[in-house]
């Protein structure tokens, strides 16, 4: 069974096979679209695949669910076979050859099954002698659906309240420094003091809208997001301020660039705005690798938190204490901060500053088995699925013999807390930030 | 004619004779060839010297076509890299395009024969440049095309071991029909050149067609003289050369659409994957 249908989805009445003048209008509008999509590295990646089969066991969801539909190739070959149909004369002289799709409801369905079973962790592109991209590849299947009217509809209404906050943020901005108020009394069980305004006057525990802050810290909706990095940064003696946004962003789930880029842009103008230095990512792996990856340069640098935190370590600006931690201590490197973000080496730093008992997962770094939670699963609920593709996950944890694993990403901890449960692993899951944050001493 | 053609010529005139002339007699036939006879000879005709240009310009075109359209596409629009970033973007992928460094960890036994064959590759395009009289790649006179044989063999084993593979799992289920007879027409591509350069010699008297032979067939495509090859190609291998032809030429014009684009995509493709610019 697909995962359209498992997931209960019906294919709504105006699909490209429902027949009449609508149905051909729409395979028109999905191939323009296709095209809008087919930039140099995309066409390289279309025709260079020599279904060598390398990449077949990289993907998590394949090594967890033996399915050739669950591997890279097999998720890139549905958009291939439409682009053979489409954009090749292949598809024109000898459909059979490629064995082509059209736009009709059935290919629609395996885009879905192709676009999201995949969490877009790119180790497959690890693999590949090629370095074919299959996020990218399903980036075309997730701006189709989105044509077809057939995306996840949850992953789509997360995205347009996402913009819609942003539109109404001057109406919000004092419930928001309100809310952030209410949360000092937690920051400051965590680290008593806070910082000093340029005045010299005592700054608010989650300072907000502080012109010419150093850092432009952008959190999650939760306050966990919040208060540990409030507290951490606090004892850094840090100049910084919270952002009026959310990091994350939905609109990089479903494939809709356009508002990708208006969610982060809107972080971007606010940077600008304060004349900030830098702008600290929450540990959110997608809002990370958007920020600093795929927004172009910026008179700001962008940096995931994790860094932040190395770098305070390492300048001695704060100190850990190394004993709260009982048993082995393993780091999940989350793919979008670390094979995508270059991130690897920080957060081992800050780990063996809280731990003496550090230990690696089996593969680590750019080799690391995605967690399984990522491209809008855990956003979708997708319980069932999250928890049979990612086995191969729960046992590589397993293996490590860690009684604590960290990671730094709000969707991998959400899924390593699931795994953990439905594994019974036995484990604590914990973002590195809490970790650290409960570690603070004087 | 160099002076070394001129000997390997007389030493198959010499060796034609002594055979009975037998397999030298639709080459060296004072009837000319009538009917279906007369058809077929043009046909070959066709194949082995026109059928060339008529490949090989189409082949150009079309590559040079696909690979403008490609980079002349937009760039992508962000960052595209895998870390850990190399310290050359290009050297790294220099290595990814021609040592395969994935595909020897992922599995030992399938890079070892994409290498064979690659070089293979290699060593057969060379080969054919070595018959052209104006080049001498080996030691001059040499009988045999460059690596005698070795070349041909370097690539028609390993697409045998690649067909084998691709009828197992998983490589089946992501097989398409065109990756099949893509696999075939290189085989019979292969198999029949192999019968060109070794094979054509399996008589007591070695060559039947000789490199000098080819050299005059070479010198004649060079040359656009639009003669018939088949004057100076002796024995009844000849068909097999005119279907190496055929097969050789469907192979070039199939190319610029295929996979085999990775031929030219390997090396930016790579680029992509290791350059990191933000
Ligand atoms: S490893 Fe690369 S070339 Fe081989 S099948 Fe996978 S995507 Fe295609
Ligand atoms: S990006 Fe990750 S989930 Fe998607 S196909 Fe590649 S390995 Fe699998």
């Amino acid at each position: 069974m697909d995962l359209m249908t498992r997931r209960g989805f019906a294919l709504s009445a105006d699909t490209v096979a429902s027949g009449g003048a609508g149905s051909s209008e729409l395979s028109a509008r999905l191939k323009v679209l296709f095209e809008t999509k087919l930039n140099a590295a995309m066409r390289m990646y279309l025709d260079t695949c020599a279904r060598c089969g390398i990449c077949v066991e990289s993907c998590h969801v394949y090594a967890s669910m033996p399915e050739t539909r669950y591997s890279a190739v097999g998720r890139a070959e549905v958009v291939r076979k439409i682009f053979r149909r489409y954009f090749k004369v292949q598809g024109r002289f000898a459909p059979w050859l490629g064995e082509v799709l059209e736009f009709d409801d059935d290919t629609v369905r395996r885009l879905y099954d192709a676009a999201y079973s995949c969490t877009g962790c790119r180790r497959c592109m690890v693999h590949c002698p090629f370095g074919i991209d299959t996020q990218q590849i399903m980036g075309i299947a997730k701006a189709l659906l989105l044509g077809a009217d057939q995306e996840p509809k949850i992953l789509s209404m997360l995205s347009d309240m996402s913009v819609t906050k942003g539109e109404t943020i001057v109406d919000t901005r004092d419930a928001f420094a309100q809310a952030l108020g209410n949360l000092e009394g937690e920051v400051l069980a965590l680290w008593p003091k806070v910082t000093k305004r340029a005045d010299g006057s005592p700054n608010a525990a989650i300072p907000y809208g502080q012109q010419g802050a150093r850092v432009l810290y952008v959190a999650l909706s939760g306050s966990h997001s919040m208060v540990n990095a409030a507290a951490i940064m606090n004892a850094a003696r840090e100049s910084w301020t919270i952002s009026s946004f959310e990091a994350v962003n939905f609109a990089a789930f479903v494939g809709d660039s356009a508002k990708m880029k208006l969610i982060a842009a809107r972080i971007v103008n606010e940077a600008k705005a304060l004349g900030v230095a830098e702008v600290a990512i929450v540990e959110c792996g997608t809002a990370y690798r958007v920020m600093r990856h795929m927004m172009g340069p910026q008179p700001f640098k962008v940096v995931a938190f994790v860094e932040l935190i190395a770098r305070y370590v390492k300048e001695g600006r704060i100190r850990l204490d190394d004993s709260l931690l009982e048993g082995d201590v393993t780091y999940h490197d989350p793919c979008q901060i670390a094979r995508n973000g270059g991130i690897y080496e920080e957060p081992r730093e800050v780990l063996r500053a809280v731990t003496p008992r550090f230990v690696e997962l089996t593969p680590n770094r750019a080799e690391n088995w995605c967690c399984g939670g990522g491209g809008g699963l855990i956003s979708m609920g997708e319980m069932d699925f999250r928890m049979k593709s990612s086995k191969v996950k729960a046992e590589q944890i397993a293996a490590s013999g860690a009684k604590v694993i960290t990671t730094a990403c709000e969707n991998c901890h959400s899924q390593l807390v699931d795994l953990n449960e439905h594994y019974g692993l036995g484990l604590k899951v914990e973002f590195l930030s809490a970790i650290v944050a409960k570690a603070l001493i004087s | 004619m160099g002076p070394e053609a001129v000997s390997a010529a007389t030493e198959v005139a010499a060796g034609a004779v002594s055979a009975g002339a037998v397999s030298a007699v639709s080459a060296a036939s004072s009837l000319p060839p009538t009917g279906l006879a007369l058809v077929l000879a043009k046909v070959s005709w066709f194949i082995v010297v026109p059928g060339f240009y008529i490949a090989l310009a189409f082949a150009l075109v079309a590559l040079v076509w696909r690979l403008v359209v490609i980079f002349r596409a937009p760039p992508p629009p962000f960052q595209l890299a895998i870390y850990p970033a190399p310290r050359s973007a290009f050297g790294a992928a220099m290595r990814d395009a021609f040592g395969m460094p994935q595909v020897r960890r992922k599995d030992p036994v399938f890079w070892v024969f994409l290498m064979v064959f690659h070089i293979g590759l290699f060593g057969i395009f060379f080969g054919h440049v070595d018959i052209l009289p104006q080049v001498s790649l080996v030691r001059e006179g040499s009988r045999d095309m460059i690596g005698a044989g070795v070349f041909g063999l370097m690539v028609t084993v390993p697409v045998f071991w690649f067909i084998g593979r691709r009828f197992k799992s998983p490589v089946r289920e992501i097989s398409t029909p065109g990756d099949y007879i893509l696999l075939l027409l290189l085989l019979f591509t292969f198999l029949l050149g192999d019968l060109m350069s070794w094979g054509n010699s399996w008589t007591a008297q070695g060559f039947v067609m000789t490199k000098a032979d080819f050299a005059t067939y070479f010198d004649g495509l060079l040359k656009f003289k639009f003669e018939d090859p088949r004057v100076y190609l002796h024995g009844t291998h000849y068909h097999f050369l005119t279907l190496h032809l055929l097969l050789a030429e469907a192979t070039l014009m199939v190319l610029p659409f295929t996979k085999v684009m990775h031929a030219f995509l390997s090396l930016p493709v790579n680029v992509v994957r290791r350059r990191v610019w933000t």
